[in-house]
């Protein structure tokens, strides 16, 4: 292995005047870039500006048409990823491989050359420990996969990393399905390794306070192309935005007073099971008002999908009572909801929101098609439907060659926007924006923020669930922390106090008693 | 692969025009007349003579165009049978069963009516035959509705429940037609009884009229998915019935609609062929046979991914080379199961090229990557 000799310090990979060029497309373009033994790197960029390709190219998913990989002082070319790996490059990819059934240990050694045909996990169990103590991971190798969490798993994976001998470890949105709690520890963790000497490259698209607090330096991508290289402890946050988004951002969507109106939805005693058949909201009741946005904060699992599928019609209630505009819809179907005035932002665009085959006409189709106006005696008005599609795609900014592209081709940001698009043009009365800005880029976050804030103004009441702090903080007239599906309590989203706010989050009681 | 400077690599594509598709399937066909020319020639006949002997039969000898049509008929229904679920997401692999159920229902109207053999006797055709036709898709629909309904309600495995309907489907025809059957013909020999002259259906240049009623429904359901809103209800829960039901899409309507609407035309199918057909007009004691040939439906469905316009002259070839294959079987001498050995040849290069729907293979020009200037 060419890396087993370095010393803190030496350069261990460098990239040389990459260039990747798809269809219509130039991922990379001529890009350099080098990390040292030791080393935090991060590399940043929006949706769309290389970092994916780049990160393949890195790790031998692809080659690059133009450009150098040196890696130890010597040029090389990857084949494939097992290149690679064998000359000490690791990869934490951000959606978890690894089998469910299995232990952590399973896992680790799975595909582990050594392993061979009998598994000697004693041995193999040993070195992990000592391998895990070394770098203060705290996991446990027994227990199976399924049963940790998403934090835990990420450690796995690096674990899994480490174990086939990886000295430069590349880590694609480290912290994206993260608790703040997993967040910490795993900068802690990223701190360690870098101490002994590992180099690491972190690929972030968004959480800048991340790339600040981890990196000693940071790489900024825009259109393929390298806008800046510096050191972090000459960056800030609004620096680094600009650079990427290549505008000056807004962190805070401001917080527009409407005057409160009616009430839209009111919630009374309402329980509701999860799929496993746990309560998952536990007698829950607020009411939300025109012109409102109630932002329900908590670490997801906490009963807030149940909540809103509740709301949405998609999930059967235990007890309670769910009103919109003063009309009982505990019993209506989800279409009747729809139709009622509820407009459903999902959390999962892939699965829930979206249909990856059909075109964005069809997509948009998903919340129009019942519509008199789109489906005229039973036949769909496909050049109204048109019409309507260029226009949210105009208004809402999405990136696309045209109407009839799939949706799966767009990049998450986009079809966050033709989703949210597709919502508020119905004009809803209650929008309710399930993790709206979840793994979207500084920009796109901007916009879904702002659209939020005008759907408020046009006297729309918004149920708002977000893991993000900030974004609840700064958005919300209402603060509701949920814990284990209870409703920890109400707090006026300009008088909250983060402390407060995150101690109910995690299931703490207030001194004075939450309201 | 290299060829001096140039490479042959595959590339995916992007998209797919109806045209492509069809050029590719055709080019499907050839490859696999060609592969099988290998068996011919072992058989000590020429691939040639066999080839010209199965089109000439299948699509221009007076005799074996008619069989050739009722196949297609019959064919296109059970295809579109096949379709309507499949694009719900859901397998109807009870064709078999549900055309039995027609069947029998057609029968039944018959029953009801007193028709019981007497081949003269003249009976009101006009009020009859639509009866008839009707109740064969009700009877279907019956059926149909048991899978649709476990399936959209309880989630029980659509598969399972059509498969078996079809076991229990076949005994009741049994039970109907066999010796002390209330449809037994009255000379026994384990068959009904068979339709008067004045139920015929009516034909046109010894076709029935169900061909009109078979590309016409095609040519609607072609209509329904590509503009109406239930066919979009029914893709979109297809596609990603989790986003349908997002959507107000009801997964129990479609499972059960879309088994409904399959097992009507199945039904039909079974009408189609057991009192329309000229030369067969009963339930005859190898009805199974007729219920075999419907999963050849299931293929066409497969093979035309969906589409009931490309299901049409996929059902005729499938039609065609079952017929014209067993007639060159005999004509020829060639061994047992010959046919057979074509349409499966047939049935795995189709799938196998549907590779190329995914993959085109392009020529690269490698020194291109370095240019001279």
């Amino acid at each position: 292995m060419l890396l087993d000799e370095i010393k803190r310090g030496d350069t261990v990979l460098e990239a040389q005047g990459i260039t990747k060029r798809f269809p219509g497309v130039v991922a990379n373009d001529k890009i350099d870039f080098e990390i040292n033994a030791g080393e935090v790197h991060a590399i940043l960029g929006e949706n769309g500006a290389g970092k994916t390709t780049l990160m393949n190219i890195l790790f031998g998913l692809y080659q690059p048409d133009e450009g150098e990989l040196i890696v130890g002082g010597k040029a090389v070319k990857f084949k494939s990823p097992l290149d690679a790996i064998d000359l000490g490059i690791g990869m934490v990819h951000q959606h978890r491989k690894l089998v469910p059934a299995h232990t952590v240990i399973e896992n680790i050694i799975l595909g582990h050359p050594r392993a061979g045909t009998i598994l000697n996990l004693k041995r193999a169990e040993e070195e992990i420990t000592a391998l895990s103590r070394k770098y203060g991971f705290k996991i446990d190798l027994r227990a199976k996969v399924w049963q940790i969490s998403e934090g835990e798993k990420q450690l796995v994976e690096i674990l899994k990393a480490l174990y086939r001998g990886a000295k430069v470890l590349i880590l694609d949105e480290p912290t994206s399905a993260l608790t703040p709690i997993e967040t910490e520890v795993l900068m802690e963790s990223i701190k360690t390794m870098s101490n002994e000497d590992l180099a690491i490259v972190p690929f972030i698209t968004h959480k800048l306070p991340i790339v600040l607090a981890i990196s000693d330096r940071v790489t900024v991508l825009r259109r393929g192309k390298v806008v800046n290289r510096i050191k972090t402890s000459e960056a800030t946050e609004r620096s680094l935005a600009r650079e990427m988004v290549g505008r000056e951002v807004i962190f805070r969507v401001e917080r527009k007073k409407v005057e409160r109106g009616q009430p839209i939805l009111e919630i009374e005693n309402l329980s509701a099971l999860s799929d496993k058949g746990v309560t998952a909201v536990d007698k829950m009741s607020f009411t939300i008002h025109e012109g409102e946005i109630f932002g329900i904060a908590g670490i997801s699992g906490n009963g807030q999908r149940e909540l809103v599928e509740v709301i949405a019609g998609l999930r059967k209630e235990l007890e309670g009572k769910v009103t919109l505009d003063g009309r009982d819809i505990t019993q209506a179907s989800s279409l009747e909801r729809w139709q009622a005035g509820i407009g459903y932002i999902p959390a999962d665009r892939i699965d829930v929101g979206s249909i990856g085959e059909f075109s964005l006409i069809e997509n948009l189709m998903m919340n129009y098609y019942f519509d008199e106006e789109f489906s005229r005696g039973g036949t769909l008005d496909y050049r109204k439907m048109r019409e309507l599609t260029n226009e949210i795609i105009e208004e809402f900014s999405v990136a696309t060659p045209g109407p009839e592209t799939t949706a799966k081709s767009l990049s998450g940001g986009n079809l966050q926007k033709v989703i949210l698009g597709r919502v508020l043009s119905r004009k809803p009365r209650l929008v309710i924006a399930d993790l709206p800005s979840q793994g979207l880029d500084v920009g796109a976050t901007e916009f879904v923020r702002n659209k939020l804030m005008e759907a408020k103004q046009e006297k729309a009441g918004v149920l708002l669930i977000s893991e993000d702090l900030d974004e609840i903080l700064s958005m919300s007239d209402w603060v509701a922390p949920v814990y284990e599906g209870v409703i920890m309590g109400i707090l006026p989203g300009e008088a909250a106090k983060r402390e407060d706010v995150g101690a109910l989050m995690a299931g703490l009681e207030l001194g004075g008693g939450a309201s | 692969m290299r060829i001096g400077s140039y490479e042959l690599t595959l590339k995916k594509r992007e998209t797919l025009a109806g045209w492509q598709a069809a050029v590719i399937s055709t080019l499907a066909v050839v490859f696999a007349l060609l592969l099988f020319s290998l068996v011919f020639v072992q058989a000590e006949a020429n691939p040639l003579e066999a080839y010209k002997e199965i089109f000439d039969y299948a699509f221009f000898n007076p005799f074996g165009l008619p069989l050739t049509i009722n196949r297609f008929i019959f064919l296109l229904l059970c295809a579109c049978a096949f379709i309507i679920p499949i694009r719900a997401g859901l397998w109807n692999i009870g064709m078999t069963g549900q055309l039995y159920a027609g069947a029998l229902s057609a029968f039944a109207v018959l029953f009801a009516f007193g028709v019981k053999g007497a081949k003269s006797a003249e009976y009101p055709g006009e009020l009859i035959i639509p009866l008839m036709v009707v109740a064969s898709m009700l009877g279907a629909v019956v059926v149909g509705t048991i899978a649709g309904y476990l399936k959209g309600k309880y989630n029980v495995n659509e598969i399972v429940v059509t498969m078996m309907l079809n076991f229990i489907m076949f005994w009741l025809v049994s039970f109907m037609i066999k010796d002390g059957g209330p449809f037994m013909n009255p000379g026994g020999r384990g068959e009904s009884f068979e339709l008067a002259k004045s139920l015929y259906a009516p034909l046109y240049k010894d076709v029935p009229f169900t061909v009109v009623l078979a590309l016409g429904f095609a040519l609607l359901l072609y209509w329904v998915f590509a503009k109406t809103k239930l066919g979009y209800q029914i893709r979109a829960y297809g596609q990603n019935p989790t986003a349908a039901e997002y959507a107000g899409i009801s997964g129990v309507k479609i499972s059960v609609l879309v088994f409904v609407l399959g097992a009507a035309l199945a039904g039909l199918a079974g009408y189609h062929y057991f009192a329309a057909v000229p030369g067969v007009y009963k339930i005859a004691r190898s009805y199974n046979f007729q219920g075999d040939l419907a999963f050849y439906g299931i293929i066409c469905g497969l093979i035309s991914q969906g589409n009931p316009i490309a299901a049409i002259p996929v059902a005729l070839l499938f039609g065609g080379l079952t017929n014209g294959g067993r007639f060159v079987q005999g004509k020829l001498k060639l061994g047992f199961g010959i046919d057979y050995a074509l349409l499966g040849v047939l049935m795995i290069t189709l799938v196998a090229f549907q590779f190329f729907y995914r993959y085109q293979v392009v020529l690269v020009n490698t020194r291109k990557e370095t240019p001279d200037e």
